[in-house]
């Protein structure tokens, strides 16, 4: 008998004053917090903090392709292992792979796959670990933002950067980034990803029911929002230079305020 | 980046060795020395209990997550606290994705061991009902990044994450149905012992604590300890090199030694988190 | 002993490049929109529709004329013929020798490319001698063990096939002693530094020798574990702050008060 503390939903998904129930605007996002460099092992990595999904992205190769029989003589591949912590979810995870880590991993591998110049590293691999470690909605976006960190991170040649960012629909209103409970609870989930060499949507899924007026409402939101978040991975990347450089010029300068007293 | 490989150069092999020999390693440390720790906990709101902890460049985050199931029927009044380590081919290139593989199941195992003959989980508070109900505790360890002694590192960590821990408190209501009291379990119901594992790597015949990832990848084999206070809750002997009897004899004594100034140094028990 | 004095030629100025781009850029960044003035050169491409420049990886922006290249700061090693390199062997079989070097294909050592060829030695007729063994390049892969370090040059390099390499050449060969540590490749021009002042500076203070290679790879050994460790520390924070200005200085400055806090001379 797994007894286990029901997870209720609410009723209502706005609060009195017209904010949602962690106390968003319609608009706003959750707060966001990139970092890249974190793992030292790997070629290139990264970390987001976007609301309570806390997840890190690994990124390997170019390298031999294991098991042999996938490498393409003509062109690298890109692998995608989005992967969730057993104990990052409400009910404890099974530790194997579950058909819906796999299709997530797959739809992010598509999703990245344009902005790589792949046909320059035949018989290769590309593999990129996604390690979701606390997981509230939205984690397939925040992992393909993530993982397009960690590749930029790694120094693999890129046309450009990706974005992700789920927009949906909660109690009959056009919302961003739903979390957990306003996905479980809501009407539709819209999980969208921009590539920005030509602004395009490379990862797009929907469920739920939405009007004609509706979806395009969403999609015509969507550039803005995705942007935003673009600014913050933009950030990120040159973050962990600029530190340094800034830090240089800190001592330098106490360097030589001390040599004038 | 890049720095991991699988064949380790003789030159670099000498090289460990030789300074070894001298008592110096290439980090700065001596021969019996930790690295640092750095442990933060409750870092993963969707678990009962979690802690992040680095030991030098190795990272291990674990999470704790319960089930109430019937007890085993040899200890009725008792809730069982299961382990598990993953190897994240995130970690390192040298791990590969799939199925636990023997690596992954001995570090779960040789913290398991330490902790069950330690006393250190209180199995009877975990009953809610004698041989119907009890907690079944998850202690799942994430391997995040592979810079030697996963053993040491998973220990504390595993420690960490229960005394930081925080299971809803349930009872049996008078129509005998489970209900939550809204109350939590913390570490000071769950943990009572703290057992510390240390670990030794030895090379040609030299011992010395704590392995980087290199001095790792070069030892014959190494050994690991647990302790309480004061006595020695299990060891394990792993890869081929063969210790004596006297060299055991002495890594016993330095095992309690090391694990006594660890316990103050980590003061483990600052974690706790009292929940309302 | 070693130098690669010789070496600093042929890799950029990283330093000028320092000096002169200041702005970090990211992938898909806009470079330029004025087209019809600059052309991308390094690290840059034209967007689509050909109406801006932007970057294809995290680095800094230069402009050189009307050329503008990305110099990146992360990035693998790519092995390109003339390349100095240095590889572990990794595995030999009797035709050939699989060295790491650091790319995602291991280097190829024949074993003729292990010794130098030497002609006209067996001259026919009075007085010749017929060849003896120890004149003819090795038909089997005895001089090198698994494990051992070398210093090689790649003799040739394409995107399908594993790079060919050689160990016939001034200051290639087996390394014996001393350690070797892998930094970012994108990193080891600023260890040479300009005409190889930076190198000369960490060996005059260290005391250590240095060779360091286009893979990222750097061999050293020194009198002691303290002048290495502090030689390490040294190298590990030109790559942190690689992209910043005045480093030579900085860094002599470090390893001077360091040598001083402990005691090394």
């Amino acid at each position: 008998m797994p007894l286990i503390i029901k997870d209720e939903y609410p009723k209502k998904l706005f609060r009195e004053d017209g904010k949602r129930l962690d106390g968003r605007d319609k608009h706003e996002l959750r707060p966001i917090k990139m970092e890249v460099g974190v793992i030292k092992n790997a070629d290139g990595s990264a970390y987001l903090e976007w609301g309570n999904n806390k997840i890190f992205a690994a990124v390997y190769g170019p390298r031999d392709v294991h098991p042999h029989h996938l490498a393409k003589s003509d062109r690298g591949i890109l692998r995608i292992f989005y992967r969730m912590a057993t104990y990052s979810v409400f009910e404890r995870k099974r530790p194997a792979p579950g058909r819906r880590e796999k299709e997530i991993s797959m739809v992010i591998s598509d999703c990245l796959e344009p902005v790589l110049f792949l046909e320059l590293y035949p018989g290769t691999s590309f593999e990129v670990f996604i390690e979701v470690i606390d997981a509230d909605g939205g984690t397939r976006c925040a992992g393909t933002t993530v993982a397009a960190l960690a590749l930029a991170d790694a120094g693999i040649p890129m046309r450009s950067l990706v974005t992700s960012v789920a927009l949906g629909k909660i109690d009959g209103e056009i919302v961003v980034d739903l979390s957990g409970i306003e996905d479980k609870a809501g009407q539709a989930d819209l999980p969208c990803a921009i590539t920005w060499f030509n602004d395009q949507l490379s990862l797009l899924q929907f469920d739920g029911d939405m009007t004609l007026e509706e979806m395009n409402k969403c999609l015509d939101l969507a550039p803005d929002i995705l942007k935003r978040i673009y600014e913050m991975q933009l950030n990120a990347l040159k973050e962990k230079y600029l530190k340094i450089r800034e830090e240089v010029n800190k001592s330098e300068e106490i360097a030589t305020e001390g040599g004038e007293q | 980046m890049m720095n991991v490989k699988r064949v380790i150069s003789a030159i670099e092999r000498d090289y460990i060795l030789n300074n070894l020999k001298k008592d110096k390693r290439i980090d700065g440390r001596d021969l019996w020395e930790y690295r640092d720790f750095h442990i933060n906990v409750d870092v993963v709101k969707s678990a009962e209990g979690s802690a992040d902890v680095t030991l030098g460049d190795t990272r291990i985050i674990s999470g704790l997550k319960y089930e109430v199931g019937e007890p085993f029927p040899d200890t009725p009044d008792e809730g069982v606290c299961t382990m598990m380590a993953e190897l994240l081919p995130l970690a390192s290139p040298l791990f590969e994705g799939g199925p636990p593989n023997e690596q992954s199941i001995e570090l779960a195992r040789v913290i398991d061991r330490g902790i069950r003959h330690a006393d250190c989980i209180q199995t009877k508070k975990l009953c809610i009902r004698e041989n119907k109900a009890v907690y079944i505790l998850f202690l799942d360890m994430f391997v995040m990044n592979y810079g030697g002694n996963m053993i040491d590192c998973g220990g504390v960590s595993c420690l960490a994450t229960l005394i930081s821990a925080h299971v809803p408190e349930g009872v049996f209501n008078d129509e005998n149905e489970l209900i939550w009291t809204g109350k939590y379990l913390n570490g000071k119901h769950i943990v009572n012992e703290l057992p510390f594992v240390i670990t030794f790597g030895k090379i040609d015949d030299i011992i010395f604590m704590d392995p980087n990832l290199t001095e790792e990848l070069l030892s014959d084999g190494s050994i690991s300890i647990s302790v309480t206070e004061n006595k020695i809750t299990s060891i394990q002997k792993s890869g081929s090199a063969t210790f004596s009897i006297d060299e055991i004899k002495m890594l016993c004594e330095k095992s309690i030694e090391i694990g006594k100034k660890l316990r103050k140094e980590l003061d483990l028990w600052q974690y706790l988190i009292q929940k309302a | 002993m070693e130098n690669d004095e010789d070496e600093s030629q042929d890799i950029d100025d990283f330093e000028e490049i320092v000096e002169s781009a200041k702005e970090i850029v990211v992938p898909g960044e806009t470079l330029t929109e004025d087209v019809n003035n600059f052309i991308p050169g390094r690290g840059a491409i034209f967007n689509r529709n050909k109406t801006k420049i932007i970057s294809l990886s995290i680095g800094l922006k230069q402009v050189r004329k009307n050329y503008i290249n990305v110099i990146p700061l992360r990035g693998f090693y790519t092995p390109r013929a003339g390349d100095k390199v240095l590889g572990i062997v990794v595995d030999k079989n009797p035709v050939k020798y699989r060295l790491d070097i650091n790319a995602k294909d291991e280097g190829i050592l024949k074993p003729k490319n292990t010794m130098k060829k030497e002609r006209g030695r067996f001259i026919r007729g009075a007085g010749g001698r017929k060849p003896q063994q120890q004149d003819m390049a090795p038909s089997s892969t005895e001089v090198y063990q698994i494990g051992d370090v070398l210093i090689l040059k790649v003799l040739s390099a394409d995107r399908l096939n594993s790079p060919e390499l050689t160990t016939v050449g001034k200051y290639l060969g087996k390394k014996m002693g001393g350690t070797i540590i892998s930094i970012g490749p994108y990193s080891i021009p600023r260890i040479i530094g300009r005409g190889g002042s930076m190198i000369k500076m960490l060996k005059n203070l260290t005391k250590c020798n240095i060779f360091v290679t286009q893979n990222g790879r750097i061999w050293l050994k020194g009198e002691n574990i303290e002048s290495e460790r502090l030689l390490i520390e040294a190298i590990e924070k030109i790559t942190n702050e690689a992209h910043t200005m005045g480093l030579t200085d900085r860094i002599q400055e470090f390893l001077e008060s360091e040598k001083k806090k402990r005691g090394i001379d």
